[in-house]
């Protein structure tokens, strides 16, 4: 009839206006309408696919889940996918796929139902998310980096006192050995104190490494004790070229937790280096670092880093994890943001408070892996 | 009086540097003592006792710093030398400022430490009998009579035994007679060598110079 050839020609035309690929099925999935834009994305012309089964438009993986859910709607009637947007890999007619976000309506009032899906190509973003990947990736390294660089100092000091032992003791030797009838046993001791102290320097120089080398985001579960352990060579020595004390208060037992360690060092580290650099501006009588651990009501584990400086500013306290927003004169606003960013990306939170009875305390919340769950 | 032997004194709160240096002391028979914190040495420290200090800049607690100010305080004489790490030139710079004999940048030759303490123990005896010296001075000077003082005074200025017996009002052999008690209890044995101890005593008058 002429009315109904005109509402299919134009509903043809709508369908080829659209810009998302539109493609309608039948309950066995056999397409029955694939619109011009359908027809760009997947490469095929609409008379080389309409009749075929759907699963010439999609990979061998997402075949059999399409089938089954197919099968699952037309028994139960419950709708899984209807409605809900998500993420498939699409194939092309050369075999070639791309990201796909699709989403599937139902033709009401027909029986058995008809389906239509609409495919959107989600190829750049995609690669937009993956370059801004690799450049926070490539923005956190950098800052460790700055982190690693600011304790130069400190590290160059630690560095220089087994080098400084190992000279004085290799002297002394040295000396002892020319005098006639040498106490050989002292000689002994002071051989034995300059293997240690080359062990010591190589240790400080493996833990410089470890920090400053980039590496993929691995995450294991661990013991957060141990990842601030690891770290308190390098905090002892940077606290101690500032005048600094540095006490650690880690509590026992914490559960576990997935974590990308070097990533969460970082944190803890540039969370340190504020700190000192707070104290520089304060009274240095008593000023001290302290880091504690423990696991907090909601069962996730805490790490808290507290100095006794003057605290933040109660104008600034809002700003600070905003980025740019730095109140040092070499800063460059970004070690707190970079380390909420880092916090979050493990599902944590970093969160500021005043510490009593004076300074700054900044808390690294991590959620814990539940034992009570499988 | 005897004179007690030089101690070399290490204050470091590294113990592999300490040990590394007090073995070195001993090597070259110098008799050491090794303290982990300024404190320590603080509250151990005799001026009596004749040495030098070998003094880490960096330090928990009390700094090499602010030993060296807190012995400055005292008006302790013991000459500091201050070992400093990597660049600690400008701190190194302060001590120097501040007083201090030498310095030394870690790691450093065994020989040029031992250079340095040898010339800050000889150091250290000289000021010991300058001040020894000074001390004997202030002894003679203060065995002086009111009177004799002012003949002191103006003989030390320059003035001649008439223009002296015009200004006190005696006459000219009261002076010389004063004069002569001066030069003896002095133990000075001409008027150049009471001027010089004169000057010597001036010198102490203002210890901060």
């Amino acid at each position: 009839m002429p009315t109904e050839r005109k509402s299919s020609q134009e509903l043809q035309a709508l369908l080829d206006a659209a810009v998302d690929g539109i493609v309608v099925i039948d309950h066995a999935g056999s397409i029955q309408s694939f619109n011009r834009a359908a027809q760009g994305l997947f490469g095929y012309l609409s008379e080389e696919v309409v009749g075929r089964n759907v699963s010439v438009l999609m990979t061998d993986e997402d075949c059999a889940t399409h089938d089954a859910h197919l099968a699952r709607y037309l028994e139960s009637r419950v709708p899984h996918i209807i409605g809900k947007g998500r993420e498939v890999t699409a194939r092309r007619k050369d075999g070639t796929v791309f990201p796909a976000s699709l989403s599937v309506g139902l033709v009401t009032g027909e029986n058995p139902p008809r389906f239509v899906g609409f495919i959107h190509d989600i190829t750049a973003q995609r690669q937009t998310d993956t370059e801004a990947h690799r450049l926070q990736d490539r923005l956190m390294h950098v800052s460790r980096l700055a982190t690693v660089g600011e304790m130069a100092s400190g590290i160059a000091h630690e560095l220089n006192q087994p080098l400084a032992a190992i000279a004085t003791y290799a002297h002394a030797c040295d000396r002892l050995l020319g005098i006639p009838d040498p106490e050989i046993d002292e000689v002994r001791v002071a051989l034995k104190q300059i293997a240690e102290q080359a062990v010591r320097a190589g240790d400080i120089i493996r833990k410089l490494r470890s920090l400053a080398k980039t590496e993929e985001s691995q995450r294991t579960a661990v013991d957060v004790n141990a990842v601030i352990e690891e770290l308190t060579d390098l905090i002892q020595s940077d606290a101690k070229a500032h005048g600094v004390q540095y006490w650690r208060e880690l509590a026992p037992n914490l559960p576990k937790v997935v974590l990308d360690r070097s990533q969460i060092q970082q944190v803890v580290l540039n969370l340190v280096r504020n700190a000192l650099e707070a104290l520089a501006l304060g009274q240095l009588n008593t000023a001290q670092i302290l880091i504690t651990t423990r696991c907090n009501r909601d069962g996730d584990v805490e790490i808290a880093v507290r100095d006794t400086g003057p605290g933040v500013d109660s104008v600034l306290v809002h700003k600070i994890f905003d980025p740019f927003c730095s109140t040092k004169p070499t800063g460059t606003g970004l070690g707190l943001p970079i380390s909420r960013t880092i916090v979050r990306t493990h599902g944590g939170a970093l969160e500021y408070q005043p510490n009593i009875p004076a300074g700054a305390c900044f808390i690294v919340k991590l959620p814990a892996i539940r034992t009570d769950q499988p | 009086m005897k004179e007690r032997a030089p101690v070399v004194f290490i204050v470091d709160d590294d113990d592999a540097v300490r040990g590394s240096l007090r073995l070195l002391l001993k090597s070259v028979g110098l008799a050491a003592t090794a303290l982990p914190t300024a404190q320590e040495f603080l509250d151990k420290y005799d001026p009596q006792q004749p040495g030098c200090l070998i003094l880490d800049v960096r330090m928990p607690g009390m700094s090499g710093m602010e030993l060296q100010q807190q012995l400055n305080v005292r008006g302790a004489t013991i000459p500091v030398i201050f070992i400093t790490g990597h660049g600690d030139i400008p701190m190194a710079v302060e001590a120097m400022q501040q007083g201090a004999f030498d310095f030394l940048q870690k790691p450093f030759r065994d020989q040029d430490l031992i250079d340095r303490i040898q010339r800050a123990l000889a150091k250290d005896v000289t000021t010991r009998t300058e001040l020894n010296e000074r001390s004997r001075l202030r002894e003679r000077l203060d065995s002086l009579t009111p009177r004799e003082r002012e003949v002191l005074a103006l003989v030390t200025s320059g003035k001649p035994n008439k223009i002296m017996a015009a200004d006190l009002g005696v006459s000219q052999r009261t002076v010389e007679i004063h004069r002569a008690r001066v030069m003896e209890k002095m133990h000075a044995s001409s008027l150049a060598q009471l001027v010089r101890m004169v000057m010597d005593l001036n010198e102490t008058a203002t210890p901060e110079g």
